[in-house]
C-alpha cells in the first residue's frame, strides 16, 4: 500500500511541476502565453465595462438623493436620548468628590461637548424666544440659538467643575437629532430621579448626592414624555426616547 | 464438442446431447468457477471453498451417510437432535449481505461532503463565544445561535440524505422480499411440512417437479427428476438427476442437488448434505459481496466538485484571517469572519438538491421499468460506454417462436412479432393443409383451462418451448387447435425421446368419408426424412428424389445457419384394409410402418429479437456505446441473433465470414479487416489477458457465445481495464460476481435470481434491453441537468461571500448576515435548483459520445470560472447596488459608510451621525444593518431568478429551449419570490431572523443587473454556437 502511495505521490508532483510549468506545449499553469494574454485582456476589458456600469448604477442613484434631506426617515422615526459626559462603560459614572482626577475626564469631555454652545459660537443663529417651534419655508434655513446658559449651574460658566467637586454632579441629557421631526403636544424630558426642568433640546441633570463620606449611588432615568409621536418604551432598543444611568460618588 | 457437432445447430426437442456434452467437456468450466472464486474471495474464503469442493459426500454409500450424519434414511433425524444441529448450524437461510449498520450510514450523512466545514464554522462559533463570555459574562449570545443553526444545518440535510437513500434501499427490500419456502421433511418417521429455513443436515427431504430445492441434498431415491441448473451453471437445459455417482466433481455428478435450483419435473428423496451459507450458491453469494464495489462515476464527481469548492471556501477564509488579522482586527473578529465566509462560499443545500434530483430520475427510469437501487447508479448508466448484454430475455422474447417454413420447396416468413395476429404468408397450398395438420396434431402442449379471453401468445402453456411455439403458431394459423385434436382423436403416441428424435401420432380423421387413420410425425429433419419415400409438393405426393433430397437439405442448412431450430415434419395414411377401424395399435411393438412415409415441409424455430432491440441498438451505436452481446447459447444461434438486432452489423464481416467469402484459411484472412467477432467460451478460456484486450479493442461489434456465467467476470474486467464505463445486465447466481464488478449490474426483474437482484445497482422490471437505453437517456440528461444546478447554485456564492470581503477590507457596515445567507442557500434557492432537474435535453443526447470519466468532469474549470467570476460577480455587483441604495436613502451615502464600521457596531454610541448629521441609536442602526441584510437578500432573489433562466441552457438561447417548456422553471421563480415576500414582510418582526419589511421599490432596483445577466449570456451562447471550437467556446462553454 506504501508503496503504491509514494508512487502516486511522486505521479502526482510530476503531474504538478507539469502543470506549473509545461517546456513542450510552452504552458505556465496551463496556458500558453498567448492564451494567458487574451484572457487577461478579456477579463480587463469585462471587468472594466462591470466597473463602468457600476460607478454609473450608483451615479444615478446618488442622482435621486436631496442634499438637505434624507430620501426616508422611516428608520428613525423617534429620537434617542444620548448622556453626556461620556461613561466610559456602560453607562455608570464613578467618581470620587475629593478626588479631582477621578472626575476630571468626566469635566473635559463636558466642556468640550459644551463649546458648540457656546455664545460666539451660536452668534449668527437667530433668537427663537419662548421655545415656540415653527416651520421654515427655505432655501436658507435658520437655527436657533440655545443658550448655554439655560443650563443653569451645569453650564459650566459658575462652576467650572460642573458639580462634581460639591457632590452635585451633572449629567446632561441631549435628544438624538432627527431632520423633519416635529415632535407633537408639548414634549419634555422627565427624569425619575431628580427632575431639574425642561431645557431644549439639552436637559441638565444635576443629582443633589450631598457632602457626606459615605458613598452614595443614584440611578437615573429620563424620557421624553408628554408627545405622542416620540417613543419612550422599546424592548429593544434602551436609547429610543430614553436613558437610564448610575452614578456612584465617594467621598 | 466443436467437431462433434455440425454447422447446424442441434435439433434437439428435450434433446440429451447437450446434456452429454455438459458431462464430457465442461469441466473447465467448473474450475474456472473455482478459480475466479478463489481470485475474487479472501484467503479465509480459499480454505473454506476448498473444504467444500472436497466434499465427498456424492461417493459415499447410503450406508455411510448415515453414519456420518447420524440420521436414518427411512425414519430421518429426531425432533430433538433436529433442534440440536439447527440450534449449532443456524438457519437454512443465505445470510444477507453484509449491510453497514443504519447508524455508520446516518454518521456518513452527518460528516460527509460540506458537513466537516459547517461542524468546524459551528465549532468555531461556539469556541468564539466561550472567549467572549470568560471576558465579558454579558457578551451577546448570537455566536452560539449560529453556531447552532449551522449545526442544525448539518443535522437536518444529513436526516434528509439518509432518508431519501434509505427510501431508495427500501423499494428495492419489498421487491426482493421472498415468499416462505417449505419443505417435505422425514422426522421421527413422518412426514411433515416445516418451513424451509428449519432443516439441517442429515434431514431427509422429499422433493417433486415444480420445487425449488431447499438445501444442498445428496439424492437417496430419483425418478424422472430433473432440475434447472441455470442460475447456478448458466445452463438452459434441464439436467436429469438420479442417485448415482457420475462424476468426481460434486458439482457435475447426478446425485447432488443444489439450493435454490428447480426441480422440473419427476420426483426425489434426498439428503440434506449442506444448508444455508455452506451451500454451494451460499458460498457464490458470500463471494460476489467480497468483490469490490467500484465508486460510482457521479461519486466521484461529486467528491471532486466537494474538494474545489472547499478548496475554495478554506482557502479564502484562511487567506481573509491573515489578512484582517494583520489588519489588527481583534482575532475574535477574524474567526468570525471565518465562519461568514466559509458559511458563504458553502453551498449548503446543494447535496440534498442533488439527492433529490437522483431521486427524481430514478422515479422516472422506474416508470420505464428501470428499478434503480442506488441512487448514484442512475448517473452511471447515463456515462456507460460498454453494455455486455445477455442474450437469452434480454435481447429476444425468451419465448421459442416459429420463425420459418419450408414447403413446396420454397421458404416462407413466418411474422416474429411479439403480439402477431395473424400470419401471410401463402397458406392456398395443398401441402400447407396437410402440415398445418401435422403441426396441430403431433402436439402435446395444451393451452391451460380459463385463457379464452387472454392474446394467443400470452395464454400459459403446459409443455416445453418448441410445442408451445409450435400450439401458438397453429392456434393463431388455424383458430381452436383443441376442437381439431378432439375431431381427430388420437389412438395411439410415441412421445418424443432422445434416441428415437422424433415424435409420433396416429389419429382417427374427421373426414367422415376417409376412415384411414392418420399418423403424424415430427422430429429431427434428417431423422425424419430418413423414414420417407415422398414428398408432397403443390399438395400432391412425389417420389422423393436426388434433387428434392438436395432441395431439401438446401433448405435445412439455410435455416440452421439462421441459428434457428429445425424441425422436420411428415404423415402416412394407413391404409384401411391392413389397418381398419378397430385396429389395436401398439406402440411398443410398433405394430405399424415406420419407413415410406411422406415428407411434408420443414418449420424452424428461434427466440426471436425483441421487436424494440434492433432501434435501441442502433441507438446505442449512434450515443458511442459498445454493445456486447454475452450468451451461453450456440455460436451460430448467438450471432444470427446479433446480427438480426444490429449488434453485429449487416455489412461487417467476421474474421471466419471473411475465410469464407474468399475460401482462404481463417489464418490467412487479415484480421484487421474484420470488425466483428464471435468468441466462444473455449477461445476465451485460453485466452490471456492480453489477448483479450486485443480482441475487445480492436473489434467494435463483439459476440461471446458459450460462455459460462463466469466468464463474464473476465470480459467485465477486461472492458473496465479500456477505462469504460461497464453497464451488465445478468440473471443468474453466477452473475452476481459481474454485477458487483461492473460499474453498474442490471439485474433482471423477471427472469432474475434474488441474489442477482441483490447485488445489482438496477433492476430491469421488464427484462428489456431497450428499457437500458433509455436509463441512459436520463442518465445523460441527468448529467447535463446536474451541471447546470451546480452552475445555477454556485454563482450566488460570489455574492455571498463579496460582502464579508469588502467588509474586511474597507470597513462598510455588513452587507448580509451568515444567518440570511443560510435562507438563500436552503430557502430561496432550493426549488429552484431541482427545477432544473426537469429541464429537457438541448440537443440529441443520444447523438453523441459517452463522457469520458477522467476528462468530462462535473464540474470543470469553466463552469466555476463563469459562474464565481462572471455571473456571480455581476450578481454581487447588483446585490451590492440595492444595498448601497437602501443606506443612501436613509442617510447613509456611500462615501460614509467607509471605515464606519468600528463605530457602528459599537453599542455604546448611540448618536452616530449619518451624512446629513442624523443620530442613530445602535438599535437604530442594527435595525438599518437588518434592512440592508434584506435589501441585499432580495438583490440576489432577483439576479437568481435571471441566473435560473440562463442556466436553462448551456449552448441553445434560451428561445431556442423555450422559455415556458419547463413548467417547473416557473413554479421555481414563484416559490422565490414568494419565500422572499413571506420572509421580509411576514416575518420582518422576527428579530432572530434578521429580515425587515423592505420598503417595495427596492425589489427592483437588482433588475436592471437581472436584465444584464440575460443578455451577457445569451451573447455567450451566440458566440458559442457561431464560432464552435474557437478561443470563446473553450472558455466559456462549460
Amino acid at each position: 500500500m506504501t508503496k503504491k502511495d509514494k508512487k502516486s505521490f511522486n505521479q502526482s508532483l510530476a503531474e504538478w511541476k507539469l502543470f506549473i510549468y509545461n517546456p513542450t506545449k510552452g504552458e505556465f499553469l496551463g496556458r500558453t502565453a498567448k492564451s494567458w494574454g487574451l484572457i487577461l485582456l478579456f477579463y480587463l476589458v469585462f471587468y472594466g465595462f462591470l466597473a463602468t456600469l457600476f460607478t454609473f448604477t450608483m451615479w444615478v442613484m446618488l442622482q435621486t438623493l436631496n442634499d438637505e434631506v434624507p430620501k426616508y426617515r422611516d428608520q428613525i422615526s423617534s429620537p434617542g436620548l444620548m448622556v453626556f459626559p461620556k461613561p466610559v462603560s456602560a453607562l455608570e459614572y464613578s467618581f470620587s468628590m475629593s478626588d479631582p482626577q477621578s472626575y476630571k475626564g468626566y469635566i473635559e469631555d463636558l466642556k468640550k461637548f459644551l463649546k458648540p454652545y457656546a455664545l460666539e459660537a451660536q452668534k449668527n443663529l437667530i433668537d427663537c424666544t419662548g421655545g415656540i417651534l415653527f416651520e421654515q419655508k427655505g432655501p436658507v434655513y435658520k437655527a436657533c440659538q440655545f443658550p448655554v446658559t439655560l443650563l443653569e449651574e451645569c453650564s459650566g460658566v459658575s462652576d467650572p467643575s460642573f458639580g462634581y467637586s460639591s457632590g452635585h454632579p451633572c449629567v446632561l441629557v441631549k435628544m438624538n437629532r432627527i431632520i423633519g421631526l416635529k415632535p407633537q403636544g408639548n414634549p419634555r424630558i422627565d427624569c425619575s430621579v431628580s427632575k431639574v426642568g425642561y431645557l431644549q433640546p439639552l436637559v441638565a441633570v444635576q443629582l443633589g448626592l450631598g457632602a457626606s463620606s459615605a458613598p452614595k449611588e443614584a440611578t437615573v432615568e429620563c424620557k421624553i414624555v408628554d408627545s405622542p409621536n416620540l417613543k419612550n418604551h422599546d424592548d429593544r432598543d434602551k436609547f429610543l426616547g430614553r436613558v437610564a444611568f448610575k452614578i456612584t460618588m465617594h467621598a | 464438442m466443436g467437431e462433434k457437432t455440425p454447422r447446424i445447430y442441434s435439433v434437439e426437442l428435450n434433446g440429451a446431447k447437450d446434456m452429454e456434452q455438459t458431462d464430457k467437456g465442461d469441466d473447465k468450466k467448473y474450475r474456472s468457477l473455482r478459480e475466479n472464486c478463489l481470485e475474487l474471495g479472501k484467503n479465509h474464503h480459499k480454505e473454506e471453498l476448498r473444504k467444500e469442493v472436497d466434499l465427498d459426500d456424492h461417493k459415499l454409500s447410503n450406508k455411510e451417510l448415515e453414519n456420518k450424519y447420524h440420521t436414518n434414511i427411512i425414519t430421518g433425524l429426531s425432533s430433538t437432535q433436529a433442534a440440536e444441529l439447527l440450534a449449532r448450524d443456524g438457519p437454512n437461510t443465505l445470510s444477507p449481505p453484509k449491510e453497514t449498520p443504519e447508524i455508520i450510514k446516518f454518521l456518513k450523512q452527518m460528516v460527509g461532503g460540506f458537513s466537516i466545514l459547517l461542524w468546524v464554522g459551528a465549532i468555531l462559533c461556539w469556541i468564539a463565544y466561550g472567549i467572549q463570555y470568560s471576558n465579558d459574562k454579558s457578551s451577546s449570545v448570537d455566536n452560539v445561535y449560529l453556531g447552532t443553526v449551522l449545526a442544525l444545518v448539518v443535522i437536518l440535510t444529513g436526516i434528509f440524505a439518509y432518508y431519501q437513500e434509505a427510501k431508495s434501499t427500501n423499494i428495492i427490500a419489498s421487491f426482493s422480499k421472498m415468499s416462505p419456502q417449505q419443505a417435505l421433511v422425514i422426522r421421527d418417521s413422518e412426514k411433515k411440512i416445516i418451513p424451509a429455513e428449519k432443516l439441517v443436515v442429515g434431514d431427509i427431504v422429499e422433493i417433486k417437479g415444480g420445487d425449488q430445492i431447499p438445501a444442498d441434498i445428496r439424492l437417496l431415491f430419483a425418478q424422472g427428476c430433473k432440475v434447472d441448473n441455470s442460475s447456478l451453471t448458466g445452463e438452459s437445459e434441464p439436467q436429469p438427476r438420479s442417485c448415482e455417482f457420475t462424476h468426481n466433481n460434486p458439482l457435475e455428478t447426478k446425485n447432488i442437488g443444489f439450493y435454490s435450483t428447480t426441480c422440473l419435473e419427476g420426483t426425489a428423496t434426498g439428503m440434506v448434505i449442506n444448508t444455508g451459507d455452506r451451500t454451494i450458491i451460499g458460498q457464490i453469494a458470500s463471494l460476489a459481496s467480497g468483490v469490490g464495489n467500484e465508486k460510482t462515476p457521479i461519486a466521484t464527481e461529486i467528491e471532486h466538485f466537494v474538494h474545489i469548492v472547499a478548496g475554495v471556501a478554506v482557502s479564502i477564509g484562511v487567506l481573509f484571517f491573515i489578512i484582517a488579522v494583520s489588519m489588527k482586527y481583534h482575532v475574535l473578529d477574524s474567526i468570525i469572519f471565518l465562519i461568514g465566509i466559509i458559511v458563504a462560499n458553502v453551498p449548503e443545500g446543494l447535496l440534498a438538491t442533488v439527492t433529490v434530483t437522483l431521486s427524481l430520475t430514478a422515479k422516472r427510469m422506474a416508470k420505464k421499468n428501470c428499478l434503480v437501487k442506488n441512487l448514484e447508479a442512475v448517473e452511471t448508466l447515463g456515462s456507460t460506454s460498454i453494455i455486455c448484454s445477455d442474450k437469452t430475455g434480454t435481447l429476444t422474447q425468451n419465448r421459442m417462436t416459429v420463425a420459418h417454413l419450408w414447403f413446396d420447396n420454397q421458404i416462407f416468413v413466418a411474422d416474429t412479432s411479439e403480439d402477431h395476429s395473424k400470419q401471410t404468408f401463402d397458406q392456398s397450398s395443398g401441402t400447407w393443409a396437410s402440415l398445418s395438420k401435422i403441426i396441430a396434431l403431433c402436439n402435446r402442449a395444451e393451452f391451460r383451462p380459463g385463457q379464452e379471453s387472454v392474446p394467443i401468445m400470452k395464454r400459459v402453456v403446459v409443455g416445453d418451448a418448441s410445442e408451445t411455439a409450435l400450439l401458438k403458431f397453429s392456434e393463431v394459423v388455424l383458430g381452436d387447435v383443441m376442437d381439431i385434436r378432439k375431431r381427430n382423436h388420437k389412438v395411439a403416441e410415441i412421445p418424443f425421446n432422445s434416441t428415437n428424435k422424433f415424435q409420433l401420432s396416429i389419429h382417427e380423421t374427421d373426414n367422415t368419408t376417409d376412415k384411414r387413420f392418420l399418423m403424424v410425425m415430427k422430429g429431427a429433419p434428417e431423422k425424419v426424412l430418413e423414414k420417407c419415400s415422398t414428398i408432397m409438393v403443390n399438395g400432391q405426393e412425389q417420389p422423393l428424389d436426388k434433387s428434392t433430397a438436395e432441395a431439401f437439405h438446401t433448405a435445412y442448412m439455410e435455416l440452421g445457419g439462421l441459428g434457428e431450430r429445425v424441425l422436420g415434419f411428415c404423415h402416412l395414411y394407413l391404409p384401411a384394409d391392413k389397418f381398419p377401424e378397430t385396429y389395436s395399435f401398439d406402440v411398443d411393438t410398433m405394430n405399424f410402418p415406420m419407413s415410406n412415409l411422406c415428407f411434408v415441409g420443414l418449420l424452424s424455430m428461434i427466440d426471436p429479437p425483441r421487436s424494440t432491440v434492433p432501434d435501441a441498438v442502433t441507438k446505442c451505436r449512434n450515443a458511442g456505446i459498445k454493445v456486447i452481446m454475452v450468451t451461453g447459447d450456440h455460436p451460430i444461434t448467438a450471432k444470427a441473433i446479433a446480427k438480426s438486432v444490429g449488434i453485429i452489423s449487416a455489412n461487417s464481416e467476421t474474421v471466419e465470414d471473411i475465410a469464407k467469402r474468399l475460401h482462404i484459411p481463417v489464418e490467412q484472412v487479415n484480421k484487421q479487416d474484420a470488425k466483428a467477432a464471435v468468441v466462444t467460451g473455449m477461445e476465451l478460456k485460453d485466452m490471456s489477458v492480453d489477448q483479450l484486450d486485443e480482441v475487445l479493442t480492436s473489434y467494435s461489434e463483439i459476440v461471446f457465445a458459450r460462455t459460462s456465467p463466469q466468464q463474464k467476470l473476465i470480459i467485465v474486467e477486461g472492458c473496465q481495464r479500456q477505462d469504460a464505463v461497464v453497464a451488465v445486465t445478468g440473471d443468474g447466481v453466477n452473475d452476481s460476481p459481474a454485477l458487483k464488478k461492473a460499474d453498474i449490474g442490471i439485474a433482471m426483474g423477471i427472469a432474475g435470481s434474488d441474489a442477482a437482484k441483490n447485488t445489482a445497482d438496477m433492476v430491469l422490471l421488464d427484462d428489456n434491453f431497450a428499457s437500458i437505453v433509455t436509463g441512459v437517456e436520463e442518465g445523460r440528461l441527468i448529467f447535463d441537468n446536474l451541471k447546470k444546478t451546480i452552475a445555477y447554485t454556485l454563482t450566488k456564492n460570489i455574492a455571498e461571500l463579496c460582502p464579508f470581503l469588502i467588509y474586511i477590507i474597507i470597513g462598510i457596515p455588513l452587507p448580509i448576515g451568515t444567518i440570511t445567507i443560510l435562507f438563500i442557500d436552503l430557502g430561496t434557492d432550493i426549488v429552484p435548483s431541482i427545477a432544473l432537474a426537469y429541464e429537457k435535453a438541448e440537443s440529441d443526447i443520444m447523438n453523441r459520445k459517452p463522457r469520458h470519466k477522467k476528462k468530462d468532469r462535473l464540474v470543470n474549470k469553466q463552469l466555476a470560472l463563469y459562474s464565481y467570476l462572471h455571473i456571480g460577480l455581476m450578481q454581487s455587483l447588483g446585490a451590492f447596488l440595492v444595498y448601497f441604495t437602501v443606506y443612501a436613502q436613509e442617510g447613509f451615502r456611500p462615501s460614509i459608510l467607509i471605515n464606519l464600521r468600528v463605530e457602528w457596531e459599537q453599542d455604546s454610541v448611540n448618536n452616530l451621525e449619518d451624512s446629513y448629521g442624523q443620530e442613530w441609536t445602535h438599535y437604530q442602526r442594527k435595525y438599518l444593518e437588518w434592512t440592508g441584510y434584506t435589501a441585499y437578500f432580495v438583490g440576489i432573489m432577483v439576479q437568481q431568478i435571471a441566473d435560473l433562466i440562463i442556466r436553462k441552457t448551456r449552448r441553445n438561447s434560451i428561445f431556442q429551449q423555450g422559455l415556458f417548456r419547463n413548467k417547473v422553471i416557473w413554479v421555481a421563480i414563484a416559490s422565490q419570490i414568494i419565500i422572499a415576500l413571506i420572509l421580509s414582510y411576514g416575518l420582518g418582526s422576527v428579530t432572530a431572523l434578521n429580515f425587515t419589511m423592505l420598503q417595495p421599490q427596492y425589489w427592483f432596483v437588482a433588475v436592471p443587473h437581472a436584465i444584464l445577466i440575460w443578455v451577457y449570456d445569451e451573447v455567450r451562447k451566440l458566440f458559442i454556437r457561431l464560432y464552435p471550437g474557437s478561443w470563446w467556446d473553450k472558455n466559456m462553454y462549460y
